[in-house]
Formats: structure tokens, sequence, C-alpha cells
């Protein structure tokens, strides 16, 4: 078992295995890697910037970069081109100029509203809002896309801050005791008793929490879980035979650490990567939706989840995020069945 | 045993303290507390008078005197350091004061305490459905493991394992209480409630309490399920009831008599902290169906800033939780007699 690291080694490889003939993990970890390949370049399938504008003979990129006045294109204007218009403009001139528009052509913040309609509107393919509006005239698909990259990332950041936090403090933990030890246990007692949500309401109806604060809140609270169950296994690995054979050998508190208790331990780590990035993803979309998370318009899946309840008669908003978080967390926690059993396998005797 | 419990319970002191000095102190050391949310109202309330009686719009700052304002202060106890502050606030708890809610005006138990029964009601009702319907199937889901109920029981009980009481909720709420119209979209009771017979207020409250429920369940569903099918797998495979079925004993007894009792033990280490939920209910889903319980008082009082009840609420919350988790350690040492607390690991 010594030295389980990234090289691939004969547990790694079986346990990969294993993983990759639990049908539905291994394709939800599929759908997800491509859902997140595709949300990364969200702004070249859903945005209302055009992906080429060929305009006399000269071809432009708008998608990324600094925005392109409306001058550039012979319009009359110097703010940002609006390139649904411009879409329209070239193909009624018809001088060879043309426009060739993401498949969603709007992002996450313009309201595109109708005259003498009030929003929401609902999924219409003429007007490629395919799930409608939420109720200030904003594409829900922008809005869903945009949500989750920015919901996963946080959950990815939350994640790596809490197991960095969790790794250092639970292998210390488990390896000194004493009074060390003592004195986090009750810290982490202290810390799991304070409902966080409350704290983050207090300081969320002072200040508009930003990405950063509300990430230092959570990670301020979220850190202990991973902690509790490294120190329970380096208190568990310490005392194996390997570990005693290698402080025999002279090896460093650091070493025996860092290059054998860690390795041994990473089935742990691993197994809880899918179920954290879950819990911070709902953790997220539930602060946002009681209204003291990102400040708007933020895209948020929470925003929109409150849009849905407080607009019961335009299913469309609700039921499109209600439907985006079932999938992603069903996905997401299949996923984390599947890295569990790989690493775990429980094999049961039943009976016929 | 007995030692190692008692010290458990004396621990409780430290963690108490720690846990409310950390949001009493959060409280005081961000503005916009109480008293700034009063001259607020105070100020509007000016204005308005102002403006509808002269038409002249009165700047409304200075409404109160600073001598009333320190008054004020004084009057919450918010005129002095953190620390002192928070003794002061110690002491009174400590003598079974939790204050006086500075939104109502009225002492803090009071307003906590009308908001109990709600709660109680949606807390038992969880526990008992959970518990009458997750232990036989669990059981069943164990014996008939990787068959057709096994496996279509498990995509119910997974998905509700995935996916969060509140988005639960909000999918009841638009479907069966908005599209519908099924089902009430909010409240415990109706508004004609008191006028109903006996028959009626019972049907009443369950006719609200539906989509609650199921919301409530959800959660607590999946993991006792499978905590109980698990557990009963794990002993089933056990060389006590292979011996058992060797001698030629009925697999039906093996299962009941021997194998069922010892897979209890795991469902009991979570009894303790139904405690908790009995008695808070959840934020989110009180907030969501707007049920007037413990849960939605909180959020109210966070959001209105009525920070002597947010600290009210605290203290029992926190004091359920922790009580809870000893009662669970309590219920696994009775239920199970190979478990030593107190012994070697004493944290575990």
């Amino acid at each position: 078992m010594i030295g389980t690291t990234l090289a691939p080694n004969p547990l790694t490889l079986k346990q990969w295995q294993r993983f990759k003939s639990i049908r539905r993990g291994y394709w939800s970890a599929i759908a997800l890697g491509v859902a997140l390949l595709l949300s990364a370049g969200a702004e070249l399938l859903v945005n209302s910037r055009a992906l080429v504008v060929s305009y006399q003979g000269e071809w432009h990129f708008p998608t990324y970069g600094d925005f392109i006045p409306g001058r550039t294109f012979g319009l009359d204007y110097d703010y940002e081109t609006n390139y649904r218009d411009l879409k329209r403009t070239f193909s009624t001139r018809g001088a060879g100029d043309w426009v060739l528009m993401p498949p969603v052509p709007y992002d996450a913040f313009e309201n595109d509203l109708k005259a003498g309609v009030y929003p929401p509107y609902a999924p219409s393919v003429a007007s490629r809002h395919f799930l409608g509006t939420d109720t200030t005239g904003r594409d829900i698909v922008a809005r869903l896309v945009y949500g989750f990259r920015l919901a996963f990332a946080f959950a990815a950041i939350l994640l790596a801050c809490n197991f960095a936090i969790g790794i250092a403090i639970g292998c210390a933990m488990g390896f000194w005791g004493g009074a060390f030890d003592l004195l986090f246990q009750r810290v982490i007692e202290i810390l799991n008793n304070v409902p966080f949500l409350y704290v983050i309401m207090i300081v969320a109806s002072v200040i508009v929490p930003g990405f950063w604060t509300l990430m230092a809140v959570m990670v301020f609270f979220g850190w202990t879980g991973m902690t509790w169950y490294m120190r329970t296994s380096t208190y568990k690995e310490k005392s194996r035979e390997y570990v005693l054979a290698v402080r025999a050998l002279g090896a460093s508190s650091k070493r025996q650490i860092a290059s054998h208790i860690i390795p041994n331990t990473i089935s742990v780590i691993v197994t809880f990567i899918p179920f954290s990035i879950a819990s911070g993803i709902t953790a997220l979309t539930a602060i946002d939706y009681l209204g003291f998370g990102l400040p708007p318009p933020t895209p948020s899946w929470g925003e929109l989840l409150s849009q849905g309840t407080r607009h019961l008669w335009s299913p469309w908003i609700g039921g499109s995020v209600v439907v985006a978080m079932v999938l992603v967390l069903l996905m997401v926690t299949y996923v984390g069945e599947a890295v569990r059993e790989a690493f775990d396998p429980k094999q049961f005797t039943y009976y016929e | 045993m007995t030692s190692y419990f008692i010290r458990r319970f004396l621990l409780i002191v430290p963690t108490f303290i720690g846990v409310t000095i950390l949001v009493f102190a959060v409280t005081r050391l961000v503005p916009g507390g109480p008293i700034e949310r009063m001259l607020q109202e105070a100020a509007m309330a000016g204005s308005d008078v102002a403006a509808s009686t002269s038409g002249f719009a009165g700047h409304g700052a200075s409404s109160l005197s600073d001598a009333q304002i320190d008054q004020l202060k004084a009057y919450y106890g918010f005129d002095k350091p953190v620390i002192v502050g928070y003794a002061e606030w110690l002491g009174k708890v400590v003598e079974l004061d939790l204050g006086t809610s500075t939104r109502y005006s009225e002492p803090v138990w009071d307003t906590i305490k009308d908001r109990f029964p709600i709660s109680i009601f949606y807390g038992v009702t969880t526990l008992i459905l959970t518990y009458s319907v997750c232990i036989p199937l669990g059981i069943v889901k164990a014996i008939r493991h990787k068959t057709t109920f096994d496996n279509l029981t498990s995509a119910v009980v997974f998905f509700g394992y995935a996916i969060p009481g509140y988005v639960v909720a909000i999918a009841l709420l638009t479907v069966f209480a908005g599209n519908l119209g099924w089902f009430p979209l909010s409240g415990f009771v109706s508004d004609d409630f008191d006028d109903l017979g006996t028959l009626g207020k019972v049907a009443d409250v369950a006719y609200h309490a539906v989509l609650p429920l199921i919301a409530y369940l959800a959660g607590s569903f999946a993991v006792t399920t499978m905590l109980m099918k698990n557990s009963l797998m794990d002993n089933l495979a056990a060389e006590y009831v292979r011996t058992a079925i060797a001698k030629g004993m009925a697999f039906r007894r093996a299962v009941f008599a021997h194998a069922f009792r010892n897979s209890l033990v795991p469902i009991a280490t979570s009894f303790g902290n139904n405690i908790t939920l009995i008695v808070t209910g959840s934020f989110l889903i009180e907030q969501i169906f707007n049920i007037d319980g413990f849960g939605l008082l909180g959020w109210e009082s966070l959001v209105e800033r009525d920070y002597p009840v947010v600290m009210g609420i605290l203290v029992i919350s926190s004091l359920l939780f922790m009580v809870g988790n000893i009662l669970s350690d309590i219920c696994v040492a009775l239920v199970d007699p190979r478990v030593k607390f107190g012994s070697g690991e004493s944290s575990q």
C-alpha cells in the first residue's frame, strides 16, 4: 500500500477499473466533465456577443476581449454593438456582410424586453429564449449556464480551502494528540454548534457579501468536517506497523505524515470530494435563495429559485432551475457513490 | 462510563460559552443593530407625518435626541463593550432570563414559546413517519438485495438523498400548490381555523401539512433507510447468522431474532439528534411554506435584526444539539453492551 501516489500502481489501476465498472457513476462523471467543459467555454455558446462578424470583407471575433463599439460596423453609436440588431441590419441590407451568433444569443445580464408586454416571457424557440426569461427579461438558459459555472467554481474553491486546512490540522491533531488535539476538539465543537446560516445572514444584512467574503465565512465554518475525518484516520494509521517501521528508521514527523500517512488516507480524501462539491453547491444556492448570497445581478440558481417561488404561475422559471439542480446533484452524487465503492468495495453475502 | 458522561455534560459549558460569545460578538461588531433600525423607522414615520401634514419633508435623523438614543442603547445594553455586554447577557441567561425582543417588546422566551407547538408537530410527525417506514423498508431491501424492488426503491431513496429538502419543497410548491392548486400555498392552518369543528381542525392541519412533510421526509428518509439496509446486510453476512442458518434455523427467524436486533445499533446512534430536528425544524422549509415555527422565527429575527431573539434561539438550539449528541451516545451504550465509552480514545 505504501506510496499510493498519482503514478498508476496496481491498486490505483484496480480502483479505476472498479470505478469504470459502475456504469452510472462512470457515465455521470463523463457527463459532468462535458458539462463543465461546455460551461467553461460558455461565452462561445450562450452570449450576446457574436462569434464572428464579417464586415466589409474583414472578420471580427468579439467573444473575448474589449467590447467593439457600434461605429466599427458602420452603426451610429459608440457603446457596445448589439449583435442581434446588427445581424438583422446586415441581412436586410444584403451587402455580403454577415454575423454568426452563438446558439443562445443572450448573456446573463441583459434585459430583453418587449414593448407592451411585461416579463417573464414563456419559452419560445422563435425568440431563442429556449427556457423563457425571468421576471426582468433575462434569458433563463444564460442564467442557468453562468450560474452553474459560478456555483461549481465556488464549490471547488471551497473544497480546496476546506481540504487544505482540514488535512493539515486533522493530521496534526491525530499525529501529535495531547493538548493540541484537545484544543482543536473544542474549537471544532464550537464551530459545529454555530448555525453558520445565522452568521452569514448577520454579516450579509450589513455588507453585501461578495464571492470571497462568502467564501471566507463558509471556509471558517466548513473546514471542521474534513478535519475530524482526517484526525481519526491519521490516529489509526499512526499506530500501524509501517509507520512504526519508518519511525524506527529515523524518519522525521514531516516525512512520516507527508510521504506515508497522507498517501494511505487518500481514500478518505477522494471519497469526500464529490459530496463536498454537492454540499457546496447546495449551500451557496440556499444562501442565494434566502437573498443573502452573491449580490445581484450575479447569475445564481438560488436567485432563480426564489423568483420561481414568487411567480408560481410562470413555471418555466422554477421548473428549469429545479430540473437543472436535480440533474447536477444526482450526477455528482452518482459519481460520489461510485468513487466510494471503488475505494471501499464492500462485498455482501446474501441469501437467495 | 458514568464519569465519562458526566464529563461530557460538563464540557457543554465551555462549548456553550464559545458558541454564544462568537455569535454575540458578531451581532455587536457589525454596524446596523436594532437601535439603528429603530431610528430608521422612526425617521421614516416622522418624515411621512411631516409630509402628510404640511408637505414639508422634515429630516428625520434628528427625531430622537442624542440623550434619548443613549437611553435606548442603555435599555438594550448596547452601550457597553462586547465582553461586559456578554457577561451581563450570560448572567441573565443563567437566571433563565433571555431578555426582551426589540421587535415585539415582549420577553424573548414568550416569543419563542409560542412557536414551539408548530415545530414540535412537524418534528414528531416526521420522526414517526421516518422510523415507521424506513425500518421496514430497509429490512425488505436488505433481504431482497438486487431485486427489481430493491433497485426501484433505491432510485427513489437516492433521489431524496441527492436533492436537498428545500429544492423538493420548491418543486412541490410550484407543481401541487401553485399550478394544480391541490394544496394550500402556505401557512400552518387556514384563516377560518377557529370556526372549524374538531374533525375539521384535524383535516385542516393535515391538509396544510402534506407538502412540508414530504419535503422534511425527503432528506431523512434516505439516510435512515440505507443505514438500516446496510447494517442488516452486514449482520446477515456475519458468521453468527451463517452459523444459525447452517444449523437449520429458519431464515425468517435468523433475520428477526438475531440479525435485526444487532442492526438497530447504528440507527440508535442518530436517535438523539432528532431532538434538535423536533424542536428547531428547518429554516428553509418553514420559510418556503411560510410556517410560523421556530425556523421562520429565527429567519425573521435575523432579517429584522432582533438580536435578543436571535441569541435566545441560539441558546435553545445549541443546548438541544449538545444534549442530543450525548443522548445519542447514551442510546448506543444502552443498546450495545460492547460499546465502552471513556476508555482509550475518549473523544470518539
